[in-house]
């Protein structure tokens, strides 16, 4: 890149509306054997108008909370991510970012109100006791389920990103032969990306009692990809080992039920879900 | 000592691991970044999360800043920024369908502080005399985390055309600020 080049395109990347390639290519311009006293003070002034655009928001205070979580995070209470090479690139961070978001206020505020609730309305002790176990109880219950819910937000991070990815694409798998099956398998699509990287996602699966749900990668033969658990709801999102990702292109994909604890040679189950992975 | 200097001095003192002076540069900036991550998130929990990672970030890289290539509170922006685009990108189109009106929905929405009336008017007259297409590339960039390409897809217009209304805007923002 030259300096030119540099100086072209500097507004977009101090706006960020650089393709994460495009705007590497300036960092490492700018880390690049220098001086580069233009880029420098360009790269300055792009910055600089940028800010002053966010000149027109009216300031607003952020909840104490936020200051804790930094302070939190600073003094090595909670993980936090490594930070990026250089600002401009966007780099997720989302996990770490979860252990900062503080739980809801609501969720430990739901015992405490039932006790207020009960001394008011006079009822006695124990019954104040047990109903206060019960908020407890229920409070607790909140608290998986919101536990839950964003492990379900990563996950669907995960797959939206991968969905974005060049080359990235869906596979459905259908039920096999078509038509209802024993069972009840649910339906699933696989998200691959030729450059090593597949998701398994599916909903509708039924725990099995005596068998496991496994998925295969189809080439000149079959080569077991991984179980596939289904959760209490039916979904399954089942990253596909990498390792069986790199032997080239698969020609399909496919879900078999086999004996609990899965199988690694080759089927020996019902198949009960294939689909064909398209030509590049 | 102006404000950009007394920043640098600040963050010196964070660059050496001096806690309170971070404390000092988050309640100068948080404010404004909260704000505009408010505006561009539309989501108090992912602003409130993308604050803390900013400082977090500021914590950590405070050795990386340079001055030459902008003052303390771009270099916070650019952070905070690049992280809520990072965001935004990810939610992808799943966001830009629930996005709703430039007013927050949320019943808890903080309360802003009284705004720094000559600093928006300025800059409300600047964008003012920009052209329609031009103030349109920038803030959908700006506020919404496009980049070109997604710009050239959402209005229509040529790729290259929408990298020349990015640069041509930006600079006669500049001008105009600065005169």
């Amino acid at each position: 890149m030259t300096h030119q080049d540099f100086l072209d395109q500097v507004d977009a990347y101090a706006l960020g509306a650089l393709e994460p390639g495009e705007a590497r290519t300036l960092e490492q311009h700018l880390a690049s054997e220098g001086p580069h006293p233009l880029c420098e003070a360009a790269l300055a002034r792009a910055r600089e108008t940028v800010a002053t655009l966010a000149a027109d928001l009216k300031p607003v205070s952020p909840p104490p909370r936020v200051w804790e979580g930094i302070a939190r995070a600073i003094a090595g209470g909670e993980p936090v991510p490594r930070a990026p090479a250089a600002p401009s690139t966007p780099a997720p961070a989302r996990e770490a970012v979860k252990a900062l978001r503080p739980i809801p206020a609501w969720t430990y505020s739901i015992a405490a109100a039932a006790l207020v609730i009960l001394v008011l309305g006079g009822i006695n002790i124990r019954e104040a006791h047990r109903s206060a176990e019960m908020a407890r109880a229920s409070a607790a219950e909140c608290k998986k389920d919101l536990a839950e819910a964003r492990i379900d937000v990563l996950r669907k991070d995960d797959a939206l990103q991968l969905l974005q990815e060049p080359g990235t694409q869906l596979v459905s798998l259908k039920p096999s032969p078509p038509g209802p099956a024993p069972g009840a398998p649910g339906t699933g699509v696989v998200l691959f990306n030729p450059r090593g990287r597949a998701l398994f996602v599916g909903k509708s699966f039924q725990a099995q009692a005596t068998g496991d749900y496994e998925l295969w990668i189809i080439r000149d033969k079959p080569i077991a990809a991984g179980q596939l658990k289904p959760g209490p709801d039916g979904r399954v999102f089942s990253e596909v080992r990498p390792d069986v990702l790199t032997g080239g292109r698969p020609a399909a994909f496919a879900v078999s039920v086999e004996p609990k604890g899965g199988e690694r040679d080759a089927p020996k189950g019902p198949i009960i879900l294939t689909g064909a992975v398209a030509a590049p | 000592m102006t404000r950009p200097a007394e920043d640098r001095t600040v963050l010196d003192a964070v660059r050496r691991g001096d806690q309170r002076s971070l404390e000092e540069l988050y309640r100068r900036h948080s404010p404004r970044l909260y704000a505009l991550l408010l505006r561009m998130l539309r989501e108090t929990a992912d602003a409130e999360e993308v604050l803390q990672e900013t400082f977090v970030d500021a914590w950590r890289r405070a050795g990386e800043y340079s001055v030459s290539r902008g003052s303390v509170e771009a270099w916070l922006i650019t952070i905070a920024r690049s992280r809520a685009i990072d965001r935004i990108r990810n939610r992808g189109a799943r966001l830009r369908l629930v996005k709703q009106s430039e007013q927050l929905a949320t019943t808890d929405a903080p309360q802003p502080e009284p705004p720094d009336v000559h600093a928006q008017t300025r800059l409300r007259k600047a964008l003012g005399t920009l052209p329609p297409e031009q103030r349109r590339a920038l803030e959908l960039a700006y506020w919404d985390g496009m980049s070109q390409s997604e710009i050239s897809r959402e209005t229509g217009d040529p790729l290259g055309t929408v990298k020349t209304r990015v640069r041509l805007g930006l600079q006669r923002l500049a001008e105009l600020l600065a005169g």
